[in-house]
């Protein structure tokens, strides 16, 4: 496909051709590994240099102080440095989200075992809610037991609200009943192995390597929580992006082209999941990466995987698209757990860094259709749907919460209303 | 009194260098652990007033946890108030050194701490790390360029026939270009 055209912007040359940019050791860094791989940056006529960062301080510093010039970042995370929450402030922008969904929940074998003894019908429907935690809990106070810990990967991230969201459905308050900390997540097998915790919120490959080594048991995968939830995004500073305006549309059309190569059919997967592999990368073995890739999730539960095709979704479902009703989501959250100040100015941080008008710029470059709206409501569609405000229909994904909450962005306070939800409404 | 730190190095890359350099400066080290420690168990027990991490550890994300959980546990000095100089944060940041203080310890003392730990790192670990991952990819890139000199000749045709030529085979086997270019030039 031809990068160049007349217009301005498509056939500006970048700014600066050679780019550093962070990565963090999971499956779902696959489109900026894809992209340098197969060639999508270099058609771009960028040279792009791809650097494995230990962890998501290290990617967040880096990208602010500019020793990276953009990032695979948490969700959470522009929006977090925008607005100075568990970050110095600093404005941060994404234009694009590299995928939706890619997490789940995992306990160890011994507390999965204590939960079907506990509650054996809560335990058999599916998706899994955390019922037969709370009454484990329950029971645990009543004998003056400590509380069980659970990990997530980082304090601002959809881990941490995905976790915190499927304790509080079941009127479990996160702050109280449960210590919740932060492990790395290549360190949480050996945490569960250890006793050290007895849960993890984490992304793949880690889940799965956790029940291979036979350490745990995978409750529910984000999906579940919330169908085609928004994951990890790609950010910049917003000076950086004032300043390399044809650069940032160059690295987001080649991350476009690298999520559709990514959705385009099963054979790509299973290559990324090869390419993942190598040591520079993930370096956990690829048969464990290629099964969440594929749409098989296997729990440790059930005898055969469990078909989840949407497990982690690079494209469709106009997935790419930096929706704003996605970082007030991500407000709303920060705010009912505490971490935001009463009056920072939500939605104009929100409108700040979440940048679908680049994200347009990008997909009309390349002739893909984009949303015209800048927002959607979620908890509405239990199936397949089609965006009619779009450029041309785009097909979308079911957008359920799995405890049927519903997310209107025009009063997003209201998810902070609902029954069972923080500390007070439980 | 001697400000008190805690570090936190790879298991396999440990030595007492650091350790050393820092007491010659003047610092108490309380204890010395690795990415495997439980961070929350010992920052408790030890109450450190500073910590310095190898910034090539996950441990960071621990510490930027504890960091939330009050004003006991050291902050990151990127997001101290007083920080005004970001250049050596840049600095620490490009050594691969991360340093955590709690408030109220001296400015003067921070920025001695943290350069006693860049001028170790610098000498040390990151320069290696960074010598790695330039090679592999100027190896990368030349192979490429040599598979692609190679159909030029082959095939005689342009150069950017080739490198087209070079991404649908690679595309067409599923292979990147790195891998597709070893194939060719072996």
């Amino acid at each position: 496909m031809s990068s160049g055209s007349g217009q301005t912007g498509a056939g500006a040359p970048p700014e600066k051709r050679e780019l550093r940019l962070g990565i963090i050791p999971l499956s779902d860094c696959a489109p900026l590994v894809v992209a340098r791989e197969m060639g999508f940056f270099a058609e771009q006529g960028l040279d792009v240099s791809i650097t494995r960062e230990a962890s998501w301080a290290n990617v967040r510093d880096k990208v602010q102080l500019g020793a990276l010039d953009g990032a695979q970042m948490l969700g959470p995370m522009p929006l977090a440095g925008t607005l100075g929450v568990v970050s110095p402030r600093k404005p941060m922008v994404t234009a694009l989200t590299l995928n939706l969904n890619g997490n789940a929940v995992t306990v160890s074998r011994r507390l999965y075992e204590r939960l079907c003894r506990t509650d054996p019908e809560a335990m058999a429907r599916r998706p899994i809610t955390a019922h037969a935690l709370r009454r484990v809990i329950e029971a645990d106070r009543r004998q003056g037991a400590g509380p069980l810990t659970f990990a997530t990967v980082f304090p601002v991230s959809g881990h941490t609200y995905q976790l915190r969201y499927w304790l509080a459905s079941a009127g479990i308050d996160p702050d109280r009943d449960v210590r919740l900390i932060v492990i790395p997540p290549q360190f949480v097998a050996a945490n569960l192995e250890e006793g050290r915790i007895d849960g993890f919120c984490a992304g793949e490959p880690w889940n799965g390597f956790a029940v291979a080594r036979g350490a745990g048991c995978s409750l529910i995968s984000s999906y579940e929580i919330w169908n085609n939830g928004p994951e990890k995004v790609f950010a910049v500073t917003e000076d950086w992006a004032q300043r390399h305006p044809a650069t940032h549309r160059a690295v987001l059309r080649a991350l476009l082209h690298a999520c559709r190569w990514l959705d385009a059919d099963g054979a790509n997967r299973r290559s990324a999941a090869r390419l993942l592999a190598r040591p520079e990368y993930v370096g956990v073995d690829e048969d464990v990466l290629a099964a969440t890739l594929g749409g098989e999730f296997r729990d440790g539960i059930a005898a055969r995987p469990r078909r989840i095709p949407d497990f982690t979704v690079f494209s469709r479902y106009a997935a790419n698209f930096p929706w704003r009703s996605h970082g007030l989501w991500f407000a709303m959250q920060m705010e009912r757990w505490g971490q935001l100040d009463m009056d920072a100015a939500v939605d104009e941080a929100v409108a700040r860094t979440y940048r679908p008008d680049l994200y347009r710029e990008a997909a009309a470059d390349l002739g893909l259709p984009a949303p015209q709206a800048d927002w959607k409501e979620e908890g509405v569609h239990a199936g397949g749907w089609q965006l009619e405000t779009a450029t041309a229909p785009i097909p979308m994904g079911a957008d359920r919460f799995f405890d049927g909450a519903h997310f209107d962005p025009n009063d997003p306070a209201a998810c902070l209303r609902g029954p069972g939800v923080g500390a007070d409404g439980v | 009194m001697a400000a008190r730190i805690l570090l936190i190095e790879a298991k396999d890359r440990r030595s007492r260098a650091l350790e050393q350099a820092l007491t010659d400066a003047g610092f108490e080290v309380v204890a010395s652990v690795d990415e495997r420690d439980d961070l929350y168990a010992r920052m408790t027990e030890l109450a450190p007033d500073a910590v310095i991490v190898d910034a090539e550890l996950p441990s960071r994300d621990t510490l930027e946890h504890l960091a939330q959980l009050g004003r006991r546990f050291p902050r990151p000095i990127v997001m101290l108030a007083d920080e005004d100089d970001p250049q050596v944060s840049l600095e620490a940041a490009r050594a691969g050194v991360s340093a955590y203080v709690v408030d109220g310890l001296a400015p003067a003392t921070v920025r001695s701490l943290v350069n006693v730990a860049i001028a170790h790192f610098q000498a040390h670990d990151a320069l290696r790390s960074e010598l790695g991952r330039v090679q592999q990819s100027l190896e990368q890139r030349k192979a490429v360029d040599r598979a692609k000199c190679l159909l030029m000749e082959r095939q005689g045709i342009g150069e950017e026939a080739a490198y087209q030529r070079l991404r649908k085979m690679a595309m067409d086997r599923r292979l990147s270009l790195y891998e597709l270019a070893r194939e060719l030039l072996d």
